[in-house]
């Protein structure tokens, strides 16, 4: 190979944590310019911010999944994210069946309908509501929580832990030395997983003993010889992957999908009119805004050259979904939300066989989500009185969305 | 070796070697997707015609009985011929009513208001339809056709009753309905056509309603009307009709008889730029929000002028109406 001039990054390391979680996109359009794999010393890791980049190394045979050193911090291992081989292929065997479509198909309406309707009644007199914190995340957290076994655990504690586990998942920071940045950073984390442990770990006590139809007690219960259950450190970590990205991002892409129709209020009516137009409104939310914008990696299982680089074995690269479907490569204006851009297909949800579980029932979850919201509310308007801020590196997505209608 | 796959309208060029869905992408028709690589279900759909091998398809992702019942994982399937698909969530067609070609004979033309005729067409064979479709008519000579909308319940299927609004120089009005039309005539009719109709009895749940019609926009709403209250003699109906001044009213007994049987009927002209004593003024969509206060729950029909429609579809949303319970006469009349 002939080896070009390497571009001249030292900009790079300027880049701050903060910088990337208030606005990530201009530094990643610089990249995707200028070095679409490349080394990222803040985040002390290669990153991946090309669609096409992206999508060869989450399919690539010379690769495999690597959890960050801060998600290996925060969930511990083996997380279903960070695990290869036999694990993996346990892990998913074990979350696989609640999420299969056929299974989604017969209970997804009956879960989420009711839980949405629930939560609307409880401001749809109000004229005005914020819906992240009263619609979007509560619909996406109760759904989920009911389907793990989880009732008793009131929406806002749910939301809370995700959003502490967000936060110490993506307490990404490196010193040049290879150490964490902000150590502190992982308290908030731990003291959410100590609660949650005081919390669920009686239930495990209890589906040991007593199966039923929760996921979390089929997870134990599965595919293990009679009187034998998985150990609950083994699952653990799983749990976690749970209870921060797939209790968060359907809010996050029910929410952003909002602030993307807001922004071109023609399309915000024909969605409300023809109903049947949301799905394809989700789809283009989630590429515009990708929850999960960065937050899983992969890491060479050889040397090999990507992207013009060469890698070592055993180098991790860090995936930025939320980047590659901004590529103006592959999309026109990639930063306009557009209901009615060309319909490719997106990396929201990414790629190979760590590609997200739980698609379906997420795309599901975020479509009754909004069928009830319009149902109820057709008139909503987006209250220009407060802005809307995005926030996010890892995860991201509207912080709130202060929104009035006419009672 | 291409075949044409057929979904929703659209008609696409799909290669044999080519995935349903990157045809359907490509030829920029959308349509639900999010793995592509066949394991997560979005972008499930039936298969109603045709046939399509479903490649690598994971029997996890599409269950035999999945793939028995018709159903393919469009980024995996590839056609084996021409198919037509239905997206997953979307119902099977209705049996609609068969469309029909027929020859009807004018038995009545009256003026009943300024620039407005009724008349009635008999039929030899009585029509199958739905109160609210309309049918088209076939201008002698010239070969156009215009629609117009049946002021009929379903059991009066053989006597067809259209109203009629004069356009000034139009071809059909200007210079046949309104000029020489005369009883014995026989007219070229199609029909039945079009969606603007209440559901199937069985699904009717007798919920409250409004109406608003502008000018012979009332014609379908004098149908559907009388269906819903013979189906549910006590629900709540208002049915507004805007015209531009008292001269282009008409059908007021037949409307005003129609509340005095049924007291949750109410019948409201509202005349827009000529007012008179004892009429509402304004514009009917506008006098709804003064008489509604919140429309959650009922379903609203609308058909008039394209303006009209959409401050009716405003309207309603704005008094909380779900929008997939408003209704419009997508037809414009058009005669110019
Ligand atoms: C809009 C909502 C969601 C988005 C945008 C999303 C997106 C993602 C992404 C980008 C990944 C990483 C894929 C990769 O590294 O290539 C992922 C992994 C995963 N997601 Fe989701 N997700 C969502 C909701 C959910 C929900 C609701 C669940 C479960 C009920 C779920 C379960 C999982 C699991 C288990 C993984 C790990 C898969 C593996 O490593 O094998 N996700 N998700
Ligand atoms: S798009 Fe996921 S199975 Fe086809």
């Amino acid at each position: 190979m002939t080896t070009t001039e390497r571009p001249d990054l030292s900009w790079l390391d300027e880049v701050t944590m903060a910088d990337l979680e208030r606005n990530p996109y201009a530094t990643y359009e610089r990249l995707r310019a200028e070095a679409p794999l490349a080394y990222v010393p803040v985040l002390g890791s290669y990153v991946a911010s090309t669609e096409e980049v992206c999508r060869e190394i989450a399919t690539s045979p010379d690769f495999e999944a690597v959890i960050t050193p801060a998600g290996g911090r925060t969930f511990g291992h083996p997380a279903v994210i960070g695990v290869n081989g036999d694990v993996h292929a346990d892990l998913r065997t074990m979350i696989e069946p609640a999420l299969q479509p056929a299974e989604v198909d017969r209970w997804v309406d009956d879960l989420v309908r009711p839980i949405a309707r629930r939560y609307l009644e409880q401001f749809e007199s109000d004229g005005q509501a914020e819906l992240v914190a009263q619609f979007c995340e509560p619909v996406s957290v109760r759904s989920l929580g009911d389907l793990l076994g989880l009732h008793d655990v009131e929406s806002d504690k749910l939301r809370e832990w995700f959003a502490k586990l967000n936060r110490s998942f993506t307490n990404a920071a490196m010193t040049s030395g290879g150490e964490f940045a902000n150590p502190e950073g992982f308290v908030e984390g731990d003291e959410a997983k100590a609660e949650i442990r005081s919390i669920v770990d009686p239930l495990i006590d209890k589906w040991i003993e007593h199966p039923d139809d929760s996921a979390i007690s089929h997870w134990l219960h599965d595919g293990m010889p009679p009187g034998q259950t998985r150990e609950r450190e083994y699952i653990y970590p799983t749990i976690y992957v749970y209870l921060l990205g797939a209790m968060q991002e359907p809010g996050h892409g029910m929410a952003s999908t909002l602030v993307g129709l807001f922004g071109r209020p023609e399309q915000l009516e024909e969605v409300v009119d023809d109903p049947t137009l949301i799905p394809r409104a989700v789809a283009e939310g989630v590429r515009w805004t990708s929850p999960i914008w960065s937050a899983t990696a992969r890491i060479s299982t050889k040397p090999v050259t990507v992207a013009g680089v060469d890698l070592p074995e055993g180098t991790p690269v860090m995936m930025s979904y939320g980047s590659a479907n901004h590529d103006t490569g592959r999309y026109e204006a990639p930063t306009t939300y557009d209901l009615h851009r060309p319909p490719l297909p997106h990396l929201a949800f990414g790629a190979g066989n760590h590609a997200c579980a739980g698609i379906y029932f997420a795309n599901h979850t975020m479509r009754i989500a909004l069928e009830e919201l319009f149902e109820a509310i057709p008139n909503l308007e987006r209250d220009t009185r407060a802005g809307v801020e995005f926030w996010g590196w890892g995860f991201r997505g509207p912080t709130s969305l202060h929104v009035t209608w006419e009672v | 070796m291409t075949f044409a796959v057929t979904v929703g309208g659209n008609s696409v060029e799909c290669g044999e070697d080519q995935a349903l869905l990157d045809a359907c992408l490509r030829a920029g028709v959308w349509m639900p997707n999010s793995c592509n690589q066949g394991t997560c279900g979005t972008c499930k759909l039936h298969v109603v015609a045709g046939e399509v091998d479903h490649g690598s398809s994971p029997v996890e992702t599409l269950s035999d009985e999945e793939r028995c019942a018709g159903m393919a994982l469009a980024c995996q399937a590839r056609p084996r011929g021409d198919v037509e698909l239905r997206p997953q969530g979307t119902s099977a067609a209705r049996t609609a009513n068969p469309l029909r070609d027929m020859v009807g004979t004018v038995r009545e033309v009256s003026d009943i208001a300024r620039d407005t005729r009724r008349i009635l067409l008999g039929l030899n064979e009585p029509l199958t339809f739905d109160a609210g479709q309309y049918v088209e008519l076939v201008v002698p000579g010239s070969g156009e056709r215009r629609q117009y909308s049946l002021a009929n319940t379903a059991d009066e299927d053989k006597v067809l009753e259209l109203h009629v609004k004069l356009v000034p120089d139009g071809v059909a009005t200007h210079g046949w309905l309104f000029d020489g039309l005369a009883e014995g005539d026989e007219v070229d009719i199609s029909g039945p056509l079009g969606d603007f109709h209440l559901p199937p009895e069985s699904e009717d749940d007798g919920g409250p309603m409004v109406l608003i019609g502008g000018g012979t926009g009332l014609a379908p709403l004098i149908g559907i009307v009388r269906t819903a209250l013979r189906r549910h003699p006590a629900r709540e109906v208002v049915l507004y009709h805007g015209v531009r001044g008292e001269e282009e009213l008409y059908d007021g007994d037949r409307l005003t008889e129609l509340a005095e049987q049924h007291p949750n009927f109410r019948f409201v002209p509202v005349l827009s730029h000529e007012p008179a004593d004892g009429y509402r003024e304004g514009f009917p969509t506008d006098a709804f929000v003064e008489d509604v206060s919140t429309a959650r729950g009922w379903t609203g029909w609308l058909c008039g002028p394209p303006a009209m429609v959409e401050a009716g579809v405003k309207a309603f949303k704005r008094r909380r109406m779900a929008p997939r319970n408003i209704h419009r006469e997508k037809f414009t009349p058009a005669d110019a």
